[in-house]
């Protein structure tokens, strides 16, 4: 008959179907290749190698991946509850949780199409215009190689993750499309500024350099960065590498794109009765 | 078990804005159809949307005790929902695919085989409700709530639609059906429930009821509660657009309930 998987498996086939048949995803990729190729071109690194490639990349990618994640996700949970689907959807034998989770690998294997399929294009590029030698696959510190690259790829998508989850859960807390822009823009702002403005602020405040490994990698973006220097560029330049802790900025990772899946899970299964209690409130108030 | 009505609500208030839009409805709901009637802005679409629990009621309390099975609530809102860019098919193989349900069977059942391949958005209203209609009778619930079946439809398609709404109630199904289409309230609803300012005015079966109150049909029954004459043209079909101003809050609908108060 029908289990949690059938949920899952169901919300997850429709909302696929719909990325696939919205045309402007895949504008977003054609612009994301556009902008990364043009980007890689201009700074001159992907004719030396991956790790100039990954230097050249670093900085826009931080900004770049966020927005396509954001604008992929910015709508997923807004779009049944604004048209009154979800009040359907919920006569029906699926949990919100196998609901959410549905929307959200969707809309995370969208993101590996859009966001993952340009960087690898560029990737290949880079293989097949580098003037040096990439074809050497990497056994020692030192030595330039595809597999970095595919590590920084690795890490491209758990960023991604992070912000299609953290984009989710603003769909979910808000009432309209508009809302749901200026909700996700400040998420955007806050994730891509916000970790490094507070950690100027603690360092400028007398906080040791030496707390940067340890509190970098707490937002999505130093988290990603960190991996970047510690298992990309650093292995080709710092072998003893200490820009992050590993385990503590994957788990940052993992851990905000949990965090956007629970939030925007009880935002949908709770909002109901807050918004009654709400109302409880304004009558007890009202008289 | 017998004895026991698929749903019942006791004492059920909800405000928007601290605004009552229901207040105090106490009511059972028995297998058969039961209309849901009254003027615009009385409460109709707040009160199937509690009944379904798409709006959590601010006191009071909703039980489905009759209501049972993998999907005991079947339910169909004013302004049909479905996404764009699907089929008729694929719509309701969305939903078919969660209850295990077939869904070329059920666009059989609702008359729109043929429309199957039409995108959603392709469709005339008329067809959209009856898709809907058929979306909310898969996985044959035991409560069925359908919120202006025949909203904005030409008379043919208005009887279509009520019909194929009502025709579920021959079973142990119990159909909640909100309408202005008084004469087709008249032609099939086993009980009505009428609702003034959100309060019920009236309910129990139709007969009983205008038997009561001394009238001939259901529209006069309406004038001898409500107290108007006008009231959106009752019995001329649900009007244009159907009840747009009654639109309540929950996860969807976006409108103004009481004038000036909105939820969001």
């Amino acid at each position: 008959m029908t289990g949690p998987l059938t949920g899952v498996a169901t919300v997850f086939r429709r909302e696929l179907a719909t990325v696939v048949r919205t045309p402007g995803y895949g504008v977003l990729a054609v612009g994301l290749l556009a902008a990364v190729g043009g980007l890689l071109a201009a700074g001159g690194g992907g004719a030396t190698g991956f790790v100039p490639a990954v230097v050249d990349l670093l900085l826009p990618t931080e900004a770049l991946v966020p927005v396509a994640a954001v604008v992929l996700g910015y709508r997923a949970l807004l779009a049944d509850g604004a048209s009154g689907e979800l009040a359907v959807i919920r006569t029906y034998p699926v949990r919100v949780g196998e609901y959410v989770a549905g929307v959200l690998l969707a809309r995370t294997v969208a993101l590996v199409a859009v966001v993952g399929v340009p960087y690898a294009v560029v990737g290949v590029g880079v293989w097949l215009t580098a003037a040096p030698d990439t074809g050497i696959f990497a056994t020692h510190a030192g030595v330039d190689s595809p597999l970095l690259y595919l590590r920084f790829l690795a890490f491209v998508l758990l960023l991604g993750a992070a912000y299609v989850s953290l984009a989710a859960a603003v769909s979910a807390l808000a009432a309209s499309r508009r809302s749901a822009i200026a909700l996700g823009a400040l998420a955007l702002v806050a994730g891509v500024l916000g970790g490094d403005l507070l950690l100027l602020r603690s360092l400028g405040g007398g906080a040791s350099s030496a707390t940067i490994p340890g509190s970098l990698p707490l937002t999505p973006n130093g988290a990603f960065r960190g991996l970047v220097f510690e298992h990309v560029i650093g292995v080709a330049f710092a072998p003893e590498g200490d820009f992050v802790a590993t385990g503590r900025a994957v788990g940052s990772l993992v851990g905000w794109t949990l965090l956007g899946a629970v939030v925007a899970g009880a935002t949908l299964a709770y909002g109901r009765r807050v918004d009654a209690a709400i109302e409880r409130v304004r009558s007890g108030f009202g008289g | 078990m017998p004895d026991e009505p698929v749903a019942a609500l006791s004492e059920v208030t909800r405000t928007y804005g601290g605004v009552p839009v229901l207040e105090s409805v106490s009511l059972a709901v028995e297998p058969g159809v039961t209309a849901v009637i009254g003027p615009n802005g009385s409460g109709k679409s707040t009160l199937l949307r509690a009944l379904v629990g798409a709006t959590e009621p601010t006191a009071g309390e909703v039980r489905h005790p009759g209501a049972t099975g993998p999907k005991p609530i079947g339910y169909l809102p004013q302004r049909v929902p479905f996404r764009e860019g699907f089929t008729a098919r694929e719509t309701l193989a969305f939903y078919a695919r969660l209850v295990g349900d077939d869904p070329d069977a059920a666009l059989e059942r609702i008359g729109l085989g043929d429309a199957g391949d039409r995108r959603v958005e392709a469709l005339s209203g008329g067809m959209r409700r009856l898709l809907g209609i058929a979306q909310a009778v898969l996985g044959d619930p035991s409560l069925v709530a359908l919120d202006e079946p025949a909203s904005g439809l030409d008379p043919g398609m208005r009887e279509r639609a009520f019909r194929a709404a009502t025709e579920l109630a021959d079973g142990d199904t119990a159909v909640a059906v909100s309408s202005h289409a008084l004469d087709l309230v008249d032609e099939h609803a086993d009980r009505v429930v009428l609702l003034r300012r959100g309060e019920v005015a009236a309910a129990g079966p139709l007969d009983r009821l205008l038997e009561e109150r001394g009238a001939a049909d259901a529209r006069e029954l309406y004038r001898v509660v409500v107290g108007e004459t006008s009231a959106s043209a009752p019995g001329e079909g649900d009007g244009a657009g159907g009840d747009e101003g009654e639109r309540d809050a929950g996860d969807a609908e976006p409108g103004v309930h009481v004038t000036g108060v909105s939820d969001r």
